[in-house]
């Protein structure tokens, strides 16, 4: 076989193949794999060559920045989608947290509030107004599953809200001390001057039934005087706004401003005189 | 097949700037697409073209001066290319009733088969050399991918490569007359 393919290869050939080999043997025995000597054209052939490498690679180096700034931007941009998403989503979580940092310190008050009373309190949430009646009934989320009873009084820390007018399993209704018809006894603070309080218009209350030669000042607290079997006695009611004496009447006609401020009710409590309070 | 002696040095110098253009961009764009570990030897597509296709005295110089050209873009050295190459075309000589360039896939897989023998030949004389046989492994892992991909690039090499030394000259003294 051999004779075959040295039959086909021509003398020159041979030759030149023998050469070759011995010649790469020899570079091959003399290369150093760790240092090498550049020939002559070996460093003509760098010097030629190296700046078509250099530019070939300043080309890409370039297109890659192109590149990579490109996605950059990209990136930077959905990165940024993405934080204010994020930071939406903590300023809700703080508003949340300081809404029920709020909500802790009034609950706190209110609970404190009343503490001499001796009923069991409820805390409920005002969850809707009668608005067909000018805010006078107001709806909270507890009902006789948690013990509340028909004519509980409602109170904050503020003073008297009203009582329970309509119960439901887990639901109530209050007829607020706004209502004309929601009648409340009670009296001067510092005078213990007896009265009838009575819802008005524009969130006041009328005093009634004071005698003329009462002596009823500006500012005088009223509070609850615990007849009539709802309403537990020294509850605030509201203070003494107008005092208005007529000169045919025998009795003085008395607006009250309410302590509670209707407008921002949000909690209240219910003072129940039910042992099975469900406590949540 | 048998050149004159100008067509000869105008397509070994043809040949060599396109080994040129080839290695400059193998080096370049290819670690820029990320391919670090590898690195498309087109010396060796060159070397077995000429193997394979030219029947001329002066191939074991052809050989030697395409594996001088690789030599300036790597640190493998001409030397063990240039012995392998003549190894190669030595074993052409014996094969070479058995080779028909018919299509496309003839050339992947004779090509694949032939770059099998250039590596193993090249791992093989390189850990000689380093006296260490360890990396055997690894070299020829990393052998394979390259070796696939120029495989695949083998048609469109030869027929470039045809067209640059057969120009002029009659085809297919080795193989039919495809130029593949």
């Amino acid at each position: 076989m051999i004779k075959n393919v040295l039959r086909d290869y021509s003398r020159p050939k041979l030759i030149n193949s023998i050469v070759v080999i011995i010649l790469s043997f020899f570079g091959l025995a003399t290369q150093n794999y760790q240092y090498s000597d550049s020939s002559l054209f070996e460093k003509v052939c760098l010097e030629l060559f190296s700046p078509l490498q250099s530019g070939m690679t300043q080309v890409q180096s370039d297109v890659r920045n192109f590149f990579d700034n490109y996605f950059n931007i990209v990136d930077t941009r959905k990165e940024n989608k993405k934080l204010t998403k994020k930071l939406d989503r903590y300023r809700n979580k703080i508003f949340q947290l300081q809404q029920i940092e709020k909500e802790n310190k009034r609950l706190k008050k209110l609970l404190q509030f009343g503490a001499e009373v001796e009923l069991k309190k409820v805390m409920a949430q005002v969850i809707g107004w009668d608005s067909s009646n000018e805010f006078k009934l107001l709806r909270v989320n507890r009902g006789l599953a948690q013990g509340i009873e028909p004519q509980s009084p409602v109170i904050t820390m503020d003073g008297l809200v009203g009582y329970v007018y309509k119960v439901s399993e887990n639901y109530a209704d209050i007829l607020t001390i706004l209502d004309a018809n929601n009648r409340v006894d009670a009296l001067i603070d510092n005078t213990r001057v007896h009265g009838i309080l009575e819802g008005s218009f524009d969130f006041y209350l009328t005093l009634k039934y004071v005698r003329r030669s009462e002596s009823i000042k500006q500012g005088d607290l009223v509070i609850t005087a615990g007849l009539g079997d709802i309403y537990p006695k020294g509850i605030k009611v509201g203070v003494v706004d107008s005092i208005e004496k007529e000169s045919y009447s025998l009795t003085q006609k008395i607006e009250v401003k309410p302590t509670v401020n209707f407008h921002k009710l949000e909690e209240v409590v219910i003072l129940t005189k039910n042992d099975e309070v469900v406590k949540e | 097949m048998r050149l004159s002696f100008k067509n000869i040095f105008k397509s070994l110098m043809i040949t060599l700037l396109l080994l040129i253009l080839c290695e400059i961009l193998s080096s370049t764009f290819l670690p820029f697409m990320g391919f670090t570990n590898f690195k498309i030897p087109f010396n060796v597509i060159i070397v077995l073209f000429l193997a394979l296709r030219i029947q001329d005295d002066g191939l074991p110089i052809y050989i030697l001066a395409t594996q001088l050209i690789h030599s300036i873009f790597s640190n493998e050295g001409w030397a063990v290319g240039t012995i392998i190459g003549i190894i190669v075309s030595f074993m052409v000589s014996i094969t070479k009733d058995l080779i028909q360039f018919s299509s496309a896939f003839v050339t992947i897989v004779t090509v694949q088969v032939f770059q099998i023998i250039w590596f193993l030949l090249m791992s093989s004389i390189l850990c000689l050399k380093m006296g260490d046989f360890s990396k055997f492994g690894t070299i020829i892992i990393n052998f394979f991918p390259e070796s696939i991909v120029l495989s695949l690039m083998s048609p469109l090499f030869f027929n470039l490569l045809s067209r640059i030394w057969l120009k002029g000259n009659s085809i297919g003294e080795k193989g039919s007359s495809h130029v593949w």
